[in-house]
């Protein structure tokens, strides 16, 4: 066997602990923003909610220790992979059979449907960009 | 693809926590690619056969 020592960045015990200080940071700010919200400080409750946010970056950015490895990457992928697909159903199919509904007055669509379909293009529009981007590097 | 990883890992007397430690991942990587649900990269596939002292070869086959 090669000798193979475990190094500060690898070691489980380390990951784990980083993991956990990134999520409390993550769970703290959600729990500020409640808060906030409930006492009437909703400025101050999104000003911690953003610290919290920036806190949990800034640890899995520069933690001594990789906090996911090569599966866990996988596994974002594949998610990414299906969300998208669903979105891409949704989106191809539900815009033009809700406009063609209200054509045909059955329903009157609610402002929320042309929100929700503009926000589903500008997904598919930085996807786009985005496939073009890696595409032209891989 | 098929390994023998569980079989190296009972001739070094490694736990897959040991194991995974050794290459740089998580257990529950060691343990997918065990039980032949995740296929490592190539990066992962070496560092594995370099740590048990063999040729990829040897940890690794391809599904027929």
């Amino acid at each position: 066997m090669s000798e193979h020592t475990t190094s500060a960045a690898t070691r489980p015990s380390s990951r784990k602990r980083y993991k956990r200080i990134a999520y409390g940071l993550l769970g703290a700010s959600i729990l500020a923003l409640w808060i906030g919200i409930a006492v009437d400080r909703f400025v101050l409750g999104v000003a911690l909610y953003w610290a919290g946010g920036l806190g949990m970056g800034l640890v899995q950015r520069f933690s001594p220790v990789e906090l996911y490895d090569e599966r866990d990457g996988t596994i974002s992928r594949k998610a990414s992979q299906t969300t998208m697909n669903v979105f891409a159903y949704v989106f191809v199919l539900g815009t033009p059979g809700g406009l063609a509904l209200q054509e045909s007055g059955l329903v009157t669509l609610p402002g929320e449907f042309y929100g929700a379909t503009w926000t589903l293009f500008g997904v598919f529009v930085v996807f786009g960009a985005s496939h073009l981007y890696y595409k032209q590097r891989t | 693809m098929r390994n023998d990883i569980p079989d190296k890992r009972a001739e070094t007397d490694e736990s897959q926590a040991d194991l995974a430690a050794a290459v740089g991942v998580t257990r529950q990587t060691i343990n997918a690619i065990e039980r032949e649900r995740y296929d490592p990269s190539l990066e992962l596939a070496f560092a594995l056969a370099d740590h048990f002292d063999c040729r990829i070869e040897d940890v690794f086959e391809p599904d027929d």
